[in-house]
């Protein structure tokens, strides 16, 4: 016991000489937390679009109107030919291209039906379809309009069913809602599987582990010993960035929190035991920085924070079963958002609970006091 | 009494044998000379003996116990200086000391006291709590071999201890080692300064894996017919 508190108060002892580390454990959350829910939204703010108004004609105009009046929308005015269009949308001028028509009025009037072209610059397919949503809104608000302005029934009939939404744990449907919890488990996993990967593989590399290595400790003393002090930097990570949450954006966990810390507590004894395993299998800090690094984009890109999970072949999806990141990262949402309680939670935390076993017996045996 | 004795030592890397079957025995509280040219498998049988490394065949007892089956016995009664300075740079002189002796058990109350002894022997008393990264190498050596010795092994390992130091602190180093060894501690060290060999009690040479010479510094000398230990090693390493 005293050689374990021994090695923790070395372990706080470097950590806290070293400013590097601390700056990073103390500046990375919140740089995280500034910048990063401002670059990773959905909602698009401005779209460029132009038209070609074949109609010429009042009720033309008027939409065209509409356009210029949506805050979504900045009109590059009117054109006449497709081939400027197909110039203008090359050179990245606009994103959208609104064809109307010969005969549109006449066509609405008589209620006999008319076709609008809408073309998108599809080089980002997200910003082209949500833009295409926006555009089909404002044609559908306008029709809505003439119909209510000249009692044309059927148009609004035939036209347009109207749909409200209503969206659940996240009203305004704001991706920060949705990036903010996904950054805490990026911190959480950061603390957990690199610093500790590198922090052990350090002491390979400079051979300070072949001293402790002649000495008795036992490899769980020493183990312990390092995972202890990470493990509380790991906690007093992610507090803190559970208040900058509360600070920066005002999202308040819905759920239980001691059930939320308990849950953090198992995953992080994951990446723990990850960090391990890696640093026991990597000779120097730059193979464990890769193998890290690998591993991390790998766990990012298929824990659903960026895309949702559903929406990944079966093939992904099976292996998502192997990714602690995407347990957890429901955990989070969960939890945050939805306000679910330990009882909702269990699979997922005997999940985490059975991946933190089998990781920290990896390290166990694969870390090696001395070789064969 | 026998501190060490080896028996038909050997290590093998795939193919290639560090170790060839050595045999040698050191008394307790002799000073042991083990000399050799770069490569020749000094480091590897040291490593063996200290309970680092399992050897491919053949045994050695050290302090009493066998290395095959008691590397944990082993390491309570061995301290080990390796050829890379090993303390932590980032921890202060009095942590480091604090820090290898509670995992050797060593008592609070008493640790506090013999970090304290072994300060003042070193004239370093006034500098125990400056970071180990600040002080000069030569220093440096003589605080890990301190430490390495804090809680009195039966042995002390040393891995070519004074590289890189200057004439002046190897002098003060040695002085340290033969203040250990009459105090009952086997000295087993390693080194490429033939001067410094001149001062064990016995020494022995290694080449290729095998153990070549061994005996008294004066031994050699006479049974190379040359007068300096210097010339012994030259002469052998030429042969």
């Amino acid at each position: 016991m005293r050689v374990i508190l021994m090695l923790i108060k070395k372990e706080f002892l470097q950590v806290f000489r070293s400013p590097l580390l601390l700056s990073i454990l103390i500046v990375a959350p919140m740089v995280q937390f500034i910048l990063f829910p401002f670059t990773a939204d959905y909602e698009i703010k401005v779209l460029d679009i132009a038209f070609i108004d074949n109609d010429n004609s009042t009720l033309s105009h008027n939409l065209i109107n509409e356009f210029s009046a949506s805050k979504h929308f900045r009109s590059k005015g009117i054109i006449d030919s497709k081939s400027y269009a197909d110039k203008l949308m090359k050179a990245d001028k606009i994103d959208f291209l609104v064809e109307i028509p010969l005969d549109f009025e006449k066509h609405l009037i008589c209620q006999d039906g008319t076709t609008i072209a809408i073309t998108a610059n599809a080089i980002n397919t997200v910003k082209a379809g949500i833009g295409c949503g926006y555009v089909q809104t404002v044609i559908g608000d306008y029709l809505k309009e003439i119909s209510e302005n000249t009692g044309l029934t059927t148009l609004s009939n035939t036209a347009q069913l109207f749909t409200t939404n209503i969206y659940w744990y996240n009203e305004q449907m704001n991706y920060r809602n949705l990036i903010v919890p996904g950054i805490l488990v990026i911190l959480v996993t950061l603390i957990g599987a690199y610093v500790t990967a590198l922090n052990l593989v350090r002491e390979k590399e400079i051979g300070t582990i072949e001293q402790i290595n002649v000495t008795p400790i036992k490899k769980w003393q020493f183990l312990l010993g390092k995972m202890i002090p990470f493990w509380i930097l790991g906690m007093a990570e992610f507090i803190l960035g559970l208040i900058l949450m509360k600070i920066i954006f005002g999202i308040n966990v819905q759920g239980s929190i001691p059930a939320l810390l308990c849950i953090t507590a198992i995953y992080l004894l994951v990446m723990l035991g990850l960090g391990f395993f890696i640093s026991a299998v990597s000779e120097n800090q730059l193979q464990a920085m890769f193998i890290v690094f690998f591993l991390f984009i790998v766990f990012v890109l298929l824990s659903g924070l960026f895309t949702p999970t559903e929406g990944m072949p079966e093939w992904a999806e099976k292996i998502n079963y192997l990714n602690p990141m995407s347990f957890y990262m429901e955990v989070i949402k969960k939890m945050v958002l939805k306000g679910c309680q330990w009882a909702d939670l269990k699979y997922q935390t005997i999940v985490l609970s059975v991946m933190a076993v089998i990781l920290n017996s990896a390290a166990m045996l694969s870390y090696k006091d001395s070789s064969k | 009494m026998q501190s060490i004795v080896a028996k038909d030592l050997t290590k093998q890397f795939g193919d290639f044998t560090a170790v060839n079957h050595i045999n040698f025995s050191v008394e307790k509280g002799e000073i042991f000379g083990f000399l050799g040219a770069n490569g020749a498998g000094k480091t590897t049988a040291i490593k063996m003996m200290s309970g680092l490394l399992l050897p491919t065949s053949g045994d050695a007892i050290v302090g009493g116990y066998s290395i095959r089956t008691d590397s944990k016995q082993i390491k309570r009664h061995i301290g080990y200086m390796s050829q890379r300075f090993s303390l932590y740079n980032d921890l202060t002189i009095f942590e480091n000391m604090q820090l290898f002796g509670t995992v050797y058990g060593i008592p609070a109350k008493e640790l506090k006291d013999r970090i304290h002894q072994s300060l003042s022997k070193l004239k370093m008393d006034d500098q125990a709590n400056s970071l180990v990264a600040s002080i000069p190498l030569g220093w440096k050596q003589k605080l890990a071999f301190a430490t390495a010795i804090l809680h009195r092994p039966e042995i002390v390992f040393l891995d070519e201890p004074t590289s890189g130091v200057d004439p002046i602190v190897r002098r003060e180093f040695w002085k340290l080692i033969y203040q250990a060894a009459a105090s009952g501690i086997t000295i087993f060290v390693t080194t490429h300064y033939m001067d410094e060999a001149e001062y064990c009690h016995r020494i022995s040479i290694m080449a290729e894996g095998s153990l070549k010479l061994i005996g008294t510094p004066s031994e050699l000398k006479q049974q190379m017919g040359v007068d300096t230990i210097d010339d012994v090693f030259v002469k052998f390493v030429k042969r």
